[in-house]
């Protein structure tokens, strides 16, 4: 792996909270099972993040949805189906903050579960920034490890698309 | 799971929007081109530029026969999947002979353990295969002996040679008798469906290798050149065995093969359309077949077994676990 590929992004951060043995093989390009019955990774993230129509910023290499401009800045989020994967969304959103604050571009989130009728501000502020730092340091730390983490039986192992690479 | 195609007519194959167009003297017809994972070409076929992009895009490959139903070659897009890691990790364990041999010792085991399974099947059926039952157990042990891959080779086809020795007495028909192991043409019926079900199976593990991120140029029992694939090779090993060989042993069984499915021409003996049909047709019906996998905790189909197969080698080039053969249970 040269250094060049070594990248924390929002994906990354996405996955380092469900799973970190998931954070080693996607860093190492080694992609999930591509006509895996249940769910292509591809189309996981599509259909957890990006149900509808949206206006998209693309920064670095991560996208988001804008929702709104105001006075004070933007506001970017994401629509979430469930809050079930709340800790991971929060994270991601918050790295992508922070990708546009490293822009000079001010910017809340917003988190949003049409379903449970619920929304949720994220907020780039000291605590999560600290917290931010330590995962991305941590997600680092996964990728140089010569061989990925051992796989541990989760409940998302069952609609991952590594499951059968993961328990072969 | 993506269909294997199969076409035995001549014709034309190409590309019309977004599907597969195969015309024919007999017809013509639409294939669902995301339906398909692989194409085996039996026929004459003209295909062109456009049609080799398409399937590339969709990650399809293609695989030839000539006339005599002997393997060409296939047309392998560019590998679509892609870690320089895992290249480097395969290389890596190419280059140093004492890895090399770790691997190859493996698929040898795999392939002596399942040919023993097969053994001890017909053995319970009252088939006299107790000698070379016995002669194969004892050159399991061996194997790990074995200080380099020329030995390894040297062991594994004196294995093979009791197995197939066990066939005339499996069969148990004297219109398919053994004699010896004859290749290119092969001199006698058994053996034309030999080859002709090792060359499908050698094709079937190379569209699975495509399907990872494994370079099939680089194999560790048959060595490599890196112009040929040999990885497949490799890994047809330890299911020629539980998947052709049983199969051909059902076909003929069954009568479902027999003297008549074969025609002598100039150049040895060939297989007729009709039994290569009916050969290709009960092949991929054993490849849909499902058996329980402990690990996984769900059913899994041959074919899928052969990928999980390669999952496995992965993780063993990854210095993760280390690779064991699968090895059928009945
Ligand atoms: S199958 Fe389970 S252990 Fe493997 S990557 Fe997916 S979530 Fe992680």
């Amino acid at each position: 792996m040269n250094a060049r590929e070594i990248n924390v992004s929002g994906t990354l951060v996405w996955y380092y909270y469900i799973c970190p043995r998931e954070v080693w093989l996607i860093g190492h390009q080694i992609t999930a099972d591509q006509d895996d019955a249940n769910v292509s990774l591809g189309r996981f993230i599509q259909d957890y993040t990006y149900p509808r129509e949206r206006k998209e910023l693309a920064v670095g290499q991560s996208k988001m949805d804008v929702f709104r401009v105001t006075d004070e800045g933007l506001v970017i989020g994401e629509v979430k189906k469930s809050s079930k994967f709340k800790s991971s969304a929060r994270m991601q959103l918050a790295f992508y903050l922070s990708e546009l604050k490293q822009r000079g571009i001010e910017a809340r989130g917003e988190l949003r579960f049409p379903k449970e009728k619920r929304k949720e501000e994220v907020m780039l502020n000291e605590q999560t920034e600290r917290e931010l730092d330590k995962v991305c340091r941590e997600i680092l730390r996964i990728l140089y490890l010569p061989a990925p983490p051992e796989p541990k039986k989760i409940s998302f192992c069952r609609k991952c698309a590594y499951a059968e690479f993961c328990w072969s | 799971m993506k269909k294997t195609l199969y076409v035995f007519s001549s014709g034309e194959l190409s590309r019309k929007d977004n599907t597969l167009f195969f015309e024919t003297e007999e017809g013509r017809r639409f294939i669902p081109v995301e339906d398909t994972g692989e194409i085996m070409i039996f026929g004459e076929l003209t295909v062109n530029k456009k049609l080799l992009e398409f399937l590339s895009i969709k990650e399809i490959v293609l695989h030839f026969f000539n006339y005599h139903g002997y393997y060409m070659g296939s047309f392998y897009p560019r590998e679509h999947l892609n870690s320089g890691f895992m290249t480097l990790r395969q290389a890596e364990h190419y280059l140093d002979e004492e890895r090399r041999l770790i691997i190859a010792k493996e698929f040898v085991r795999g392939a002596a353990r399942n040919i023993r399974q097969v053994l001890k099947y017909y053995h319970g059926r009252e088939k006299d295969v107790a000698r070379q039952l016995n002669a194969i157990e004892n050159l399991i042990a061996p194997i790990d002996e074995c200080k380099d891959i020329s030995t390894l080779m040297a062991l594994e086809g004196n294995i093979r040679d009791h197995y197939y020795h066990a066939f005339d007495e499996i069969v148990g028909n004297p219109d398919f008798i053994f004699q010896e192991r004859t290749r290119r043409p092969p001199k006698n019926y058994l053996n034309t469906l030999i080859s002709f079900g090792n060359s499908l199976m050698y094709t079937i593990c190379l569209s699975e290798i495509y399907k990872t991120h494994l370079d099939p140029r680089i194999g560790y029992l048959h060595s490599t050149n890196f112009r040929r694939f040999t990885l497949n090779l490799d890994l047809a090993e330890i299911f020629k065995p539980i998947i052709v060989d049983r199969l051909i042993f059902s076909l003929l069984g069954k009568k479902m093969i027999t003297k008549e499915s074969f025609d002598r021409v100039t150049e040895g003996i060939m297989m007729k359309e009709k039994a290569r049909k009916c050969f290709v047709e009960n092949l991929d019906e054993k490849l849909k077949t499902t058996i329980k996998h402990r690990d996984i905790g769900r059913p899994v189909s041959y074919r899928r077994l052969i990928r999980l197969e390669l999952y496995k080698m992965e993780k063993h080039l990854m210095g993760e676990k280390e690779y064991q053969a699968f090895v059928a249970r009945w």
